[in-house]
């Protein structure tokens, strides 16, 4: 047991250590530790976090961290201690953004950045549904399983193409007029309603998820007593939005700005990707482009280009982060599977697509399906296991950051 | 007591050489004393004030001087070190070098003698705060109380003036090197400390801003015989700083600096808040700390400070600091209690920087076994060779005196065997 300086305990308490906490006075509380969790935290790349002796080098140095209940100097506390709920609602885990200007500076090679990352993964894990595949998507033993998925139901769905396609009213070719068939054994209408069907489960698993994030750092208690908001919803998620394309928490760091270049690159080319898929995907019966949508789009088709471009952008911004994560892991941090994988699978998305697409100028047959039967492997894995890898913090940073400027949560004046 | 025991080298004329060297010749046996620098007294006459005693460190330095004065048992060799040491426990020879004084001590020197050079040197006795002229005497009690030629800092200009308008015998530029070897039966390495060189911190921006100063040059300015005649002053503009900071730990428990504990740094940040409250009762002061570490009796000490209302202590380790258009300083601090960073601006900022040792610079002519910051910390691992005072582990005075005057009886019994 510890007392600490705060009056409200942020663990779930039973009663009996409620009036321990009583009795022991107001300023007193009561640590539970969670001996699983401190030691998850360190197997996931917080190993160092009890080397740390509170010094708060890491707050001050901290470039977005408040005035305010700063961070992370009480995420190390928390952490040592077990401390899980406090940091499962902690959305100062989510403002940092991994810049490594803590670690770089910590007295103690304590790496206060890397036990975030760490915090931040548990986070994923403790929120995501179903919380089983989380620890799926974090473990290289699950690799394989992960990959067979998409892998079996993608031939399934090719193998029983027709009575699917007739269940769902599409006789080949339906819907659509085509010029040259890329892979006849999965015509579009399959692609389309395969990925329709799981993109939109994954977003009921995401939004599930991100429920019970936001109902958790609601009740968090680095806002304060009695939280008041500052700014309406909807203006809050405007100046976050800016915040994320102008990337501004990335170049306030000291430490790594290079990490802004990379992920600025990755961002929009992922955005841009996804917004192509979009419009491909929902392109038969998208009123806007109706008119003279033709598949394949030509090589000089807004959208192709559009395509091309966002994949260069990712490609580029993946060796970029796969370069300094290489050569510069002291100032990138550690790079664990967690990380890893996300690098690569946006890695192989671009390589395979840009493979598949070379291919099929070439008119490369069987190549280009095999090529593209595994570039679409990549895809589901990137896109359908989003809530459970660390693309998630997509959801989760952009939610804690809303909610931040939100409570007018912002970094300190002196910073 | 062995009637053929040579003599015993003591390397290092500080507090430690200095009580070793005269616990030694007191009980009969020779010491051989071999300083670098022009004077002695090392790191410890620099200071203003003992802690906890808050007395001078002159009064005791003085009776150490006449002792040694005193003693004809005693050889002192100050502007000297040594080269080489051959052999073994009982026998061993050192070879000694001297750099000249071209000071004779035949006749005094006055001021009018040093001002009317022109060529001046960086006062390293006062931590490089201010110079002296190219000419010059050590400091108010110095032993020898002879004075210095630097001569590197002199141009020929003032050599000549210098050979024109000294009288005749006191000044000879012909001095030359001087290069001897001698015989002992023990050696005792006493060769201290440097402070850390806080321009390794850059984010604490010493140097970069005037009126961040470290605790040995508040120590000079602080004392009588400083640059500023003991007027606690800020450097940009020479007023008295009103709202003083104390970094502690400024590079020390720090695995990017200096990954250990000084132990005296605590103390000497105390002693220096209780003698600027002493000197100006309006001054406010700021201590940001990662523990306090006052051990044994000396936590009174820190319990009496924290009764002065004028004095708050921080718990949070200084990570940056700034500076405003007037000089003043900003620093990036999480107070860890208080769980919040407070927006501090202070009129001058002290660090508390900790202790090298001087064998981490340069190492003793002897295959000596070192700790991995240099400190001869325990046995040294050549039999006959001790090792005190913070050549052996940071330390305070008193911890040294007592450790001189331990390896001195090791050295004596090693010349009775």
């Amino acid at each position: 047991m510890a007392t600490g300086e705060t009056t409200a305990p942020g663990n779930t308490e039973t009663e009996e250590q409620a009036q321990l906490a009583q009795t022991a006075g107001s300023r007193s509380i009561v640590v539970d530790p969670d001996l699983e969790f401190i030691r998850a935290l360190s197997r996931s790349g917080g190993e160092s976090l009890k080397k740390c002796f509170q010094c708060g080098t890491c707050s001050a140095s901290c470039p977005l961290s408040p005035d305010q209940n700063p961070f992370p100097r009480k995420e190390m506390a928390w952490a040592s201690w077990g401390l899980k709920d406090r940091l499962m609602t902690d959305p100062d885990v989510w403002l940092c953004h991994h810049c490594n200007d803590c670690s770089t500076n910590c007295p103690r090679s304590g790496q206060p950045g890397d036990v975030l990352a760490a915090v931040r993964q548990q986070s994923v894990h403790h929120y995501a549904f179903p919380r089983f595949f989380a620890r799926w998507v974090s473990k290289p033993a699950f690799l394989p399983v992960l990959l067979a998925i998409p892998a079996v139901l993608l031939g399934l769905a090719i193998r029983f193409r027709e009575p699917i396609g007739n269940a769902l009213g599409f006789t080949q070719p339906a819907g659509e007029e085509i010029i040259f068939s890329f892979m006849p054994s999965l015509p579009h209408w399959l692609i389309n309603s395969f990925f329709g069907f799981f993109v939109s489960l994954a977003i009921i698993m995401a939004v599930i998820g991100l429920v019970r994030f936001t109902r958790g750092l609601n009740g968090s208690s680095v806002w304060g007593e009695d939280p008041q908001p500052v700014k309406g919803v909807f203006s809050s998620i405007g100046s976050v939005l800016l915040k994320i394309v102008v990337h501004d928490r990335f170049t306030s760091c000291e430490t790594d700005h290079s990490r802004s270049i990379s992920h600025f690159f990755v961002l929009f080319g992922f955005l841009a990707l996804s917004l192509v898929g979009f419009w491909v995907i929902t392109g038969p019966s998208n009123p806007l482009i109706r008119s003279d949508f033709v598949y394949p789009f030509s090589f000089w088709s807004p959208w192709k280009l559009l395509a091309n471009i966002g994949g260069l952008a990712v490609l580029t911004g993946c060796l970029l982060m796969i370069w300094e994560r290489l050569y510069f892991g002291h100032l990138a941090g550690t790079s664990r599977y967690f990380d890893w994988s996300l690098v690569w699978s946006l890695f192989l998305v671009v390589v395979t697509g840009f493979a598949a697409e070379l291919l099929h100028y070439l008119r490369m047959v069987p190549h280009r399906h095999v090529i593209y039967f595994i570039h679409l492997v990549f895809v589901f894995a990137l896109l359908i296991y989003l809530p459970y890898s660390k693309l998630s913090h997509l959801l989760y940073r952009t939610t804690a950051m809303v909610l931040a400027e939100r409570f007018g949560r912002k970094a300190g004046e002196g910073s | 007591m062995n009637p053929d025991a040579k003599p015993i080298l003591v390397v290092g004329g500080g507090i430690a050489g200095m009580t070793a060297a005269v616990e030694a010749a007191e009980v009969g046996y020779s010491v051989v004393l071999v300083e670098k620098e022009a004077f002695l007294g090392g790191r410890v006459i620099r200071s203003y004030k003992y802690f906890p005693k808050m007395c001078p460190p002159s009064c005791g330095f003085e009776i150490n001087t006449r002792r040694i004065r005193n003693n004809p048992r005693i050889t002192v060799h100050t502007l000297a070190t040594v080269e080489e040491i051959t052999g073994t426990v009982g026998d061993f020879r050192a070879r000694i070098s001297k750099i000249p004084r071209y000071v004779t001590g035949n006749h005094s020197l006055d001021d009018t003698i040093t001002e009317q050079l022109g060529s001046e040197r960086p006062d390293e006795f006062n931590m490089n705060v201010g110079t002296t002229k190219a000419l010059y005497y050590p400091h108010d009690t110095a032993w020898p109380p002879l004075h210095v030629v630097d001569r590197e800092a002199l141009s020929d200009a003032d050599m000549l003036t210098l050979t024109e308008t000294a009288p005749p015998g006191a000044i000879d530029m012909g001095m030359s090197a001087e290069e001897f070897a001698i015989d002992v039966g023990a050696i005792i390495i006493a060769t201290g400390w440097r402070p850390f060189d806080a321009a390794n911190l850059e984010n604490l921006a010493f140097g970069q801003c005037p009126n961040i100063i470290t605790n040995l040059m508040m120590e000079r300015l602080a004392a009588p015989g400083g640059p500023t005649g003991g007027m606690i002053l800020r450097p940009s503009d020479s007023e008295a700083p009103r709202n003083i900071a104390f970094v502690q730990c400024a590079g020390s428990r720090d695995e990017n600096h200096l990954p250990y504990c000084s132990g005296v740094c605590c103390m000497a940040s105390l002693k220096q808040a209780r003698y600027i409250r002493e000197q100006d009762e309006e001054a406010k002061i700021t201590i940001f700390y990662i523990d306090v570490r006052t051990i044994g009796r000396l936590e009174s000490f820190y319990h009496d400070l924290l009764e002065d209302e004028n004095i708050t202590f921080v718990k949070g380790k200084v990570a940056g600091i700034s500076e405003d258009a007037g000089n003043n300083l900003i620093l990036d601090v999480e107070d860890t209690i208080a769980g919040e960073k407070p927006a501090a601006q202070f009129d001058m900022v002290v660090l508390a920087t900790g202790i090298v040792p001087n064998t981490a610079d340069v190492p003793i002519p002897l295959d000596l076994e070192y700790d991995e910051f240099g400190f001869l910390d325990g046995g040294t691992g050549v039999e006959g060779v001790y090792s005190a005072g913070c050549a052996r582990h940071p330390c305070d005075v008193s911890t040294t005196t007592k450790e001189a005057t331990a390896v001195a009886l090791k050295a004596i019994q090693d010349l009775n065997r």
